[in-house]
């Protein structure tokens, strides 16, 4: 026997070694050298939801990079675009000290990041900043972001300042013209300018559509809190008690929100594309006259829809309003960045005019400050043609989609999202769903 | 009496393979739906009913039109033709006569004046209700009829002759298309989504993963097998029964251990946890003890050190058992989904490997099916290269080594 | 003469050798004893579960050290093996800790930016291998054999270095020799250089020679060494997490928070929380007959004709439980079943049946993930071909027959009683073929004398089947059984791409498995203590399951 296999193994843990160190980052070269004058960097991130917000973004970016003091360094970084991982991934890099300095959040969330730990209070930063005012936002994101979680104050002076709001947006129905054209229905943008566009008229249009053929369906919104709670909020109710610290889910009005919504899916005349199948495949397959959704779908339905398409409001409910939610997302600060003012600052950039414009520019959301310039401008980002059925929502007292400070919003979603859906498909009744669901759901209210 | 035995034989041989080729079916039907949608334009994978084959719809270009107009299938005095759809949503009313309510008319509606004049229309009483009368012409004369429904309708052209046109309702027309292929959609969601980054990771990572595997594998198995120590017997058992330990129970410590030393959302979290298997130990000696001793013994003899018998001897000799563990652990290691989720941030797409990939894919391209299928093809192509390569020794030794235990 | 004046030069260096080993372990125990010190005194704000094994095992080191000197010392060879047991720890530590430190491990991340660029190279290397094992086709002509042989070394030799080359070696290996500067790579690399040095001594022949080894010693060192690597790793990567997670199950660990406090069983005890109340009427409100503060309604049922509900306080586990236990009794006779008679009738000698194996197995090679992407599109209740495929097979029936059967418009994602029987049919799919080649294999292991007796005394080929073919596979069967249970237990990734709802296991809870639950619990909610109470539960169902089916087998159940 010769010593051939001994250099054999010995070249092998060499060329792999070699192979390793070859994996000797020089990205974190700097990092031991020159702590003197320390060059910072700042990751910012966003949830987008195709490539052109993913390159916007990045011009985004790039614009206030220019705008920056030397030494500073922004990376953008695009997040995942699943709904719910995004904010699950975010607090697990937090926890693990990997997350980006500045990031975006949806509103519901912000209870949850903020009594967690997780996020940085800026109202001492904000308060020396005089160029800041709340008050350019609109008014129902801002109170929550100034909840102060020990009092419970909220607005100005609250002494809390969790973020600034991006953007906001509302829901619509977009519009298969084809179809309702077809059906011989009234349009129900006719019946909007007209002030008849009721829960009445929704119906009737879709009860005519659905009568075009077995796979033709006057009505299409997708399963989860967005879609049912405009149900619940135009009847009156909603998903909480007056100040939010308890369930509202079997008040009279919340009630009277779900049996009008359980009676598209479920009875004699469902028109609805079945609750809990998605129904953006139908619809972009012409199949649907009727599909609830926010701004955000508008690119979508630009590059797909193949039929004549716009957008209307939602059909006013019996409180006399359409019950819209008011969605919002806002930029946040990380609690353990290394740089808390920088990040303010750029927190400050993120959400200029300017920037806004920007974004919105690409016709996925509406600024999130109120001012009549940037309504003009979104009115002109066509099609669909009917921008102003957003508006409209916006300016019908829309209630704003809200973190629950009194309790988990994940786990009360966990509760209210199951009994909504056994309720649409027909597995319980009104009644059944009404004797338990407030037990159960305020369980997930803080003791 | 032979021949109804014969014919026994050829019908249950029959049944056989159709029973097989049915199977055979179910098998392969989902992925040639992936490879044909993969092809496919976004506006043809929503489609009732669905077809398999990637098709496009023709246009034609009809004088007076700018630009070109989608063809359909039209039925003009008894033959089929290929007219242009050149004019849509046509407000059509759907018009009966009161005497005879079981026969409709289907007519423009500006096309249709009131009966006596806009001043004073005729009104009938029809199911009840007072309604309007209307002309309606019927085989060249004049009917009053009542308006009972309203539809819309395309206009139709040839488009050799764009005034010869008819009405029909569009949706219910049987567009005009050719098969087409469109391969540009896996260079699109390889722009999308990074996939070539991500299938490079995955090489990379599986690559290592299988080296590592393998190697302790081999000295583990050899150890187990042939070297005598006190609590090898134990040890054995412990690694048997570990085989069915579920991962989940380790992934919470596991990834504070990997938080612990900063390997978070790194590669190498994919890849050193994943080189020490009981598995493979346990599949190793599985195969080293059925090797002769004698030949091992004469080389000892010789004065051979354990690490030489070892790689002139034993390797040699298990060439079947190295390809199928090395197959098994491709597979694994390439498909695991649930550890590089937990491990790998979402945000951080350079580090992703093909299945986090496609997951997210999945939600940043809902409404594109051509290229969620592209990607999945990407993902799914290559294990069965490999899988079809090392089938011989993959399928008959590989699973009979399983079974030994 | 010569040789013992050798042994006695020799013997004098091992005398030296081996003293400053039983000096050096006497340090080590002194250093280790302090350190086991350090950390149990001054890191207070360190989490118990890092604190306490890492004091432990400074505390082991320093009394494995000092047993090792006081061995030595006394010529006992034991002492060597402890001694080389210790040193070879600490190299690997040194040698580990410095490849960390140094970045080398991390820098796979760098390594794989480069790596696509390498990828072509690797072809050459391919080739060359190729080209040298063509060598072996001209065993009659040595030297075009040799020949060959040295042209494919070359070619492989000249890729490899190219591909190393190519993904950035070079100036990788100048970025970890610029990193030696810092004071922690160079110590590591001291403390292994003298590791290693203690190794050296120890292993030498002359120093086995001097502790009095026998060859079942030397075999016993080798053993060890052999299997080291994969008993370390399976250590550190699968023993020792199993532990933590037994330890993090008693706790209320919460990975963003980092709060971790001993709650004892509190864990389970709300897992295993259920009452049951009886009811006045069947249909009596929940609200009156249950404490609905701490419970849910699970179910209720009849016992005697009287009423009761069950409740639980964790209502989503059992739920959980049952949709897992449900996926299981569904999916695995649907794989198992199906897969003995393809593999009955792919054991026949007709020809193609090579062909149709291979089919048969391609799914099982592909990523879940891909598969149930798949999957999704073919159930979609509206525009996917499986609903298509059953509405002109209804229409087709109708018009052939003139009945009148309704189209039933399956909702298979969105149904709540049909959404978990889509995941049972997909899985089944994937898992059909790889059982079907077990079965395979376990038949070829029949001895085909025994059918052809069989066949000699008229028995059919059914009949074969049932008294050959089933009691002779019973060891196939049950190890069949075992892996497709162990799975099914396991259902997480099917549900999570197939099922893409949120919260997940939707349509209302009906997918929800066990896995996917912890999922939630640990990794969206970061109650990692809780979640790993979900899975020793989880672990301890498949453990039972795995017992009950062995005993099953020595019984002679699966016969």
């Amino acid at each position: 026997m010769n010593r051939k296999p001994i250099l054999t193994v010995l070249g092998l843990v060499i060329v792999l070694s070699m192979a390793l160190a070859a994996c000797g980052t020089p990205a974190t070269e700097p990092a031991t050298e020159a702590p003197s004058e320390e060059p910072i960097t700042l990751r910012w991130r966003t949830r987008p939801d195709n490539q052109a917000e993913i390159d916007v973004y990045q011009a985004v970016s790039d614009a206030i990079q220019a705008q920056l003091p030397a030494g500073i360094t922004l990376v953008y970084e695009p997040g995942g675009a699943e709904t719910s991982s995004y904010q699950d991934v975010l607090k697990t890099e937090i926890a693990a000290g990997t997350a980006p300095d500045v990031f975006w959040i949806p509103g519901t969330d912000v209870a949850d990041f903020a009594s967690r730990g997780l996020i940085l209070n800026l109202n001492d930063l904000a308060s020396q900043t005089p160029d800041f005012n709340m008050d350019d936002f609109y008014a129902a994101p801002m109170a929550h972001m100034t909840h102060n979680i020990e009092t419970g104050a909220e607005g100005a002076g609250s002494g809390a300042l969790w973020g600034v709001p991006r953007d906001v947006s509302t829901f619509v129905l977009y519009l298969n013209l084809d179809l309702i054209i077809e059906a011989g229905a009234p349009d129900p943008r006719e019946l909007a300018a007209a002030g008849e566009w009721d829960w009445e008229a929704f119906y009737d249009v879709a009860t005519r559509v659905r009568a075009l053929g077995p796979d033709i369906y006057g009505y299409g919104a997708n399963a989860w809190w967005g879609p049912y709670g405009v149900w619940m909020n135009a009847a009156g109710g909603g998903f909480y008690n007056t100040d939010r610290t308890a369930c509202g889910l079997d008040s009279a009005a919340s009630l009277e929100g779900l049996a009008f919504q359980r009676s598209l899916y479920v009875g004699d005349n469902p028109v609805a594309v079945p609750y809990g199948e998605d129904s953006e495949p139908p619809f972009m397959a012409g199949r649907v006259a009727m599909f609830q959704n926010g701004r955000w779908a508008t690119p979508g339905v630009r590059a797909n829809a193949n039929f004549n398409w716009d957008v209307v409001a939602l059909p006013t409910g019996p409180s006399g309003h359409m019950g819209d939610w008011l969605f919002w997302g806002a930029y946040v600060v990380n609690a353990n960045t290394a740089h808390p003012e920088e990040a303010w600052q750029l927190v400050q950039r993120l959400t200029t005019a300017e920037t806004q414009a920007m974004i919105s520019e690409l016709g996925t959301n509406i600024p999130s400050r109120v001012s009549q310039e940037a309504i003009d401008a979104f009115l002109t980002f066509t099609p669909p043609d009917n921008n102003q059925a957003f508006i409209d929502s916006l300016m019908d007292d829309p209630v704003a989609e809200g973190p629950l400070w009194a309790g988990s919003w994940p786990e009360f979603v966990a509760v209210m999202d199951p009994a909504i859906q056994a309720l649409m498909t027909g597995q319980t009744t009104l009644e059944e769903f009404q004797i338990s669901i407030c037990a159960e759901a305020n369980r997930t209210f803080n003791p | 009496m032979k021949s109804p035995h014969r014919f026994f034989a050829l019908l249950s041989k029959l049944v056989t393979y159709v029973v097989l080729i049915g199977f055979a079916t179910i098998m392969l039907f989902p992925f040639i739906f992936m490879f044909s949608t993969s092809f496919k334009t976004q506006r043809d994978t929503f489609r009732y009913p669905p077809r398999l084959l990637p098709r496009e719809q023709l246009t034609a270009t009809v004088p007076g039109y700018p630009e070109p107009l989608p063809l359909y299938y039209v039925t003009v005095e008894g033959q089929l033709q290929e007219y242009a759809l050149v004019e849509s949503n046509i407000r059509m009313g759907v018009y009966t006569d009161p005497d005879h309510p079981d026969v409709t008319y289907t007519l423009p509606l500006d096309e249709i004046q009131p009966t006596g004049g806009v001043e004073n229309q005729r009104i009938v009483l029809y199911n009840n209700t007072q309604e309007l009368l209307w002309d309606v012409p019927v085989d060249g004369h004049v009917v009053p009829m009542v308006l009972i429904n309203q539809t819309a309708f395309g206009r139709f052209a040839d488009p050799a002759s764009p005034c010869d046109s008819v009405l029909q309702n569009v949706r219910l027309s049987e567009p005009v298309e050719k098969l087409t292929i469109h391969p540009g959609n896996y260079a699109e969601v390889t722009e999308l989504q990074g996939l070539d980054r991500s299938l490079t990771n995955t090489v990379l990572v599986t690559i290592l993963v299988m080296v590592g595997q393998l190697a302790t594998s081999i000295v583990g198995g050899y150890a187990l097998a042939r070297l005598q120590f006190p609590g090898r017997e134990q040890l054995f058992i412990i690694y048997l029964g570990t085989i069915m330990i579920p991962f989940v129970v380790l992934v919470t410590p596991l990834y504070q251990f990997m938080v612990l030393i900063g390997w978070v959302d790194k590669l190498v979290s994919l890849i050193l946890p994943w080189i020490f298997t009981a598995y493979g130990t346990f599949l190793m000696r599985q195969f080293f003890i059925t090797i002769p001793k004698e030949i091992e013994e004469a080389a000892l003899l010789d004065g051979a050190s354990h690490l030489q018998i070892l790689t002139k001897i034993f390797i040699p000799a298990s060439v079947p058992a190295l390809a199928t563990l090395a197959t098994f652990t491709f597979l694994y290691a390439w498909n695991s989904f649930f550890w590089p989720l937990v491990v790998i941030n979402t945000g951080n797409r350079a580090n992703h490997v093909l299945t986090l990939s496609l997951s997210i894919l999945r939600g940043r391209a809902a409404d594109n099916v051509n290229l969620v299928m592209a990607g999945a093809a990407i993902a799914i192509l290559p294990p069965m290269i490999v899988y079809i390569l090392a089938q011989r020794f993959f399928v008959e030794s590989a699973t009979s080594s399983g079974l030994k235990g | 003469m010569k040789a013992s004046i050798q042994l006695e030069a020799a013997d004098r260096r091992t005398v030296i050798l081996l003293r400053a080993a039983v000096i050096w372990h006497i340090v080590l125990a002194i250093a280790g004893l302090a350190g086991g010190l350090l950390v149990w005194l001054r890191a207070g704000d360190m989490l118990l579960w890092l604190r306490l094994p890492l004091g432990a095992l400074l505390v082991l080191t320093a009394a494995a050290s000092s047993l090792t000197a006081l061995f030595v010392q006394r010529g006992r060879h034991s002492g060597r093996v402890l001694s080389l047991a210790v040193n070879y720890l600490g190299f690997l530590f040194c040698f580990l800790g410095g490849m960390h430190v140094l970045g080398m491990f991390t820098g796979i991340d760098s390594l794989a930016s480069t790596f696509g660029r390498g990828i072509p190279y690797l072809g050459g290397v391919l080739a060359g291998y190729l080209i040298s094992a063509l060598g072996d086709r001209y065993e009659n002509h040595p030297e075009r054999r040799q020949m060959l042989k040295r042209v494919g070394k070359v070619v492989m030799l000249a890729f490899m270095a190219t591909f190393l080359l190519a993904i950035g070696t070079l100036s990788g290996l100048l970025a970890v020799v610029r990193r030696f500067t810092s004071f922690l790579p160079c110590l590591l690399v001291g403390g292994g250089l003298l590791f290693g040095l203690m190794i050296w001594a120890l292993w030498r022949r002359d120093s086995a020679v001097a502790l009095g080894a026998s060859t079942a010693h030397e075999q016993m060192l080798n053993g060890f060494l052999f299997l080291s690597p994969n008993l370390l790793g399976f250590l550190l990567f699968f023993a020792g997490p199993l532990l933590l997670s037994l330890y993090f199950s008693f706790t209320n660990y919460d990975a963003t928070t980092h709060v971790s406090d001993w709650v004892g069983l509190q864990n389970y005890a709300r897992l295993f929380n259920l009452t049951i109340a009886p009811l006045t009427t069947p249909d009596q409100p929940v609200t009156e007959a249950l404490d609905m503060t701490v419970y849910d309604e699970l179910m209720r049922f009849n016992f005697f004709e009287r009423s009761f509900i069950l409740g639980a306080q964790d209502k989503l586990f059992w739920i959980a439980l049952r949709n897992t236990i449900v996926f299981c009794l569904l999916a695995v006779p649907l794989s198992v079943i199906p897969a003995l008679f393809l593999a009955n009738l792919l054991n026949s000698k007709l020809p193609g049946m090579k062909f149709f194996r291979a089919i048969y197995f391609l799914p099982s090679v592909a990523a879940v993930v891909g598969v149930a992407l798949i999957w999704q599109w073919l159930y979609n209740a509206a525009v996917g071909y499986i609903n298509y495929s059953i509405t002109s097979a209804v229409t087709t029936i109708n018009t052939l027959f003139g009945s009148a059967i309704l189209d039933p418009q399956i909702r298979w994602l969105s149904d709540t009683r049909i959404a978990l029987l889509a995941v049972v049919i997909m899985s089944a799919w994937q898992w059909i073929g790889f059982d079907t080649v077990l079965f395979m294999a376990g038949m070829q292991a029949i001895p085909r004398e025994l059918y052809e007796a069989a066949t000699v005394d008229g028995a059919g080929r059914w009949a074969q089947f049932r008294r050959i073919t089933i009691p002779l596979l019973g060891p196939t069967t049950f190890f069949v059984v075992t892996t497709a249970v162990i799975n099914a237990l396991q259902l997480f990734e099917q549900v999570y791409v197939l099922i893409n709802t949120e919260p997940p296991g939707g349509p209302a809870n009906s997918t929800l498995s066990l896995v996917l639950y912890l999922y939630v619990r640990g990794f969206q909610r970061f109650q990692q203590g809780y979640a790993s109470a979900v899975a020793w539960v989880l672990f301890i169902v498949i453990f039972g399951v795995t017992l009950l089916q062995y005993r099953r087998q020595r019984s002679g159940a699966y016969a």
